[in-house]
């Protein structure tokens, strides 16, 4: 998670996010290229002297200034690219979990092998243990195996609302009698936090998500008790 | 398209209607009347400042015809006020109105932030019992402990062996 005043990403948890933060870096970059350039030329302008009423065209800075930006689009627009092709990788998933959206709490199900189904529900401020991070600890968490390739298909039962993990690079839209899918790998085990992110009514913001990525043990481990406890 | 531009371009070189009131050599636009205005990249002005002139300055532009070096010091400078308002000298200096507008914009804000204590104070209820300092030194424990962010980001700058944060 975010820890406070942080203006940054959180660091990659999976390699579509570490390439995420790349490109990022690359068009920030670029964008901070540009507007220096920008704000010298304003400087420039307002505290010269120089007068000219006269000037009517100049093909020459036209010429620069048309070829010049295009090809800075072409080189933010390569790697872009890349990367929307590298998410859309066919892959492999060794699991493949539900994760629907109500109002106001996530329910994930996994059902490749038993039928396990459970509502992870936000922990209220007053109910938090010391220690826990407010708005954004939910009671059952959303545990997955490590380094494994996953697929989540996410949906709502009722309104839109949006599935997020910033820090594993994930974000898909929970609509409505859809069934949007989408993809991930965790580099490192850990635990990752993220909110609904489509506004669903009142409680919009108090519907967290939480995943836990464990060893393949302990995967299975929790899997079973957890199918115990249903 | 072509012959129409070509067609009022001469008319507009040809037929200038100045009204004889041309101050200098520079081209006299036609779009607007002509009027006078002191700015640094239109040094000549369409018009002279002074229009009707009083009799001591119609008999001082009577000797201007002749020759100048017979005028005085105070002569040239009257010739100058007939035709400009002001000097280069004085259209360029600047004033002191950036005084204001900063001292104005400073007490706006600081007025402003009066009202956002106001507030803190009388309108909004207690923070969450999650921002007392015993409890953000929990939470602080626990995301070292959890590793957050470890590669660049907030553990990674803490000193695991050692307890502390890295120099």
């Amino acid at each position: 998670m975010a820890h406070p005043l942080q203006l940054g990403f959180q660091d990659a948890a999976s390699p579509v996010m570490e390439e995420l933060l790349h490109f990022h870096d690359h068009a920030l970059m670029v964008v901070f290229l540009i507007s220096t350039l920008v704000l010298y030329i304003i400087l420039a302008m307002i505290s010269t002297k120089l007068t000219n009423k006269f000037i009517l065209d100049s093909q020459e800075i036209e010429i620069i200034w048309t070829v010049l930006p295009a090809v800075i689009l072409i080189l933010i627009a390569l790697p872009s690219l890349r990367i929307l092709y590298l998410m859309d990788e066919i892959n492999d998933p060794h699991l493949t979990i539900k994760a629907v959206g109500h109002q106001w709490y996530w329910s994930y199900e996994y059902t490749d092998y038993e039928d396990l189904g459970f509502d992870s529900y936000m922990i209220p401020t007053q109910d938090l243990a010391p220690g826990q991070f407010r708005l954004l600890e939910a009671d059952h968490r959303m545990v997955v195996p490590v380094e494994s390739p996953l697929r989540v298909l996410v949906t709502a039962e009722d309104v839109l609302h949006s599935w997020a993990v910033p820090a594993l690079g994930v974000k898909m839209d929970a609509v409505p009698g859809r069934l949007n899918q989408t993809a991930f790998i965790t580099s490192r085990p850990g635990i990752f936090y993220g909110q609904c992110s489509e506004i669903c009514g009142a409680n919009h913001s108090f519907m967290p998500i939480v995943v836990e990525a464990v060893p393949l043990e302990h995967f299975e481990t929790w899997s079973s008790l957890m199918l115990e406890d249903a | 398209p072509n012959f129409s531009l070509r067609l009022s371009a001469r008319w507009h070189t040809s037929f200038r209607p100045t009204g004889g009131r041309e101050q200098g050599v520079a081209k006299v636009e036609e779009y607007t009347l002509p009027a006078y205005f002191d700015r640094r990249e239109n040094p000549l002005p369409d018009v002279c400042y002074v229009q009707n002139l009083s009799p001591e300055q119609k008999s001082l532009k009577e000797k201007e015809i002749g020759s100048w070096a017979a005028l005085s010091n105070e002569e040239k400078i009257a010739l100058y006020r007939i035709s400009f308002k002001q000097s280069f000298a004085e259209m360029n200096q600047g004033s002191s109105e950036w005084k204001s507008v900063v001292g104005g914009m400073m007490f706006l804000i600081g007025f402003t932030g009066l009202v956002v204590l106001w507030q803190r104070k009388y309108v909004y209820g207690p923070v969450p019992h999650t921002f007392d300092a015993e409890y953000k030194a929990k939470e602080l424990q626990r995301t070292l402990d959890m590793r957050m962010n470890p590669v660049e980001g907030f553990a990674s700058k803490w000193d695991y062996e050692n307890k502390q944060w890295k120099k």
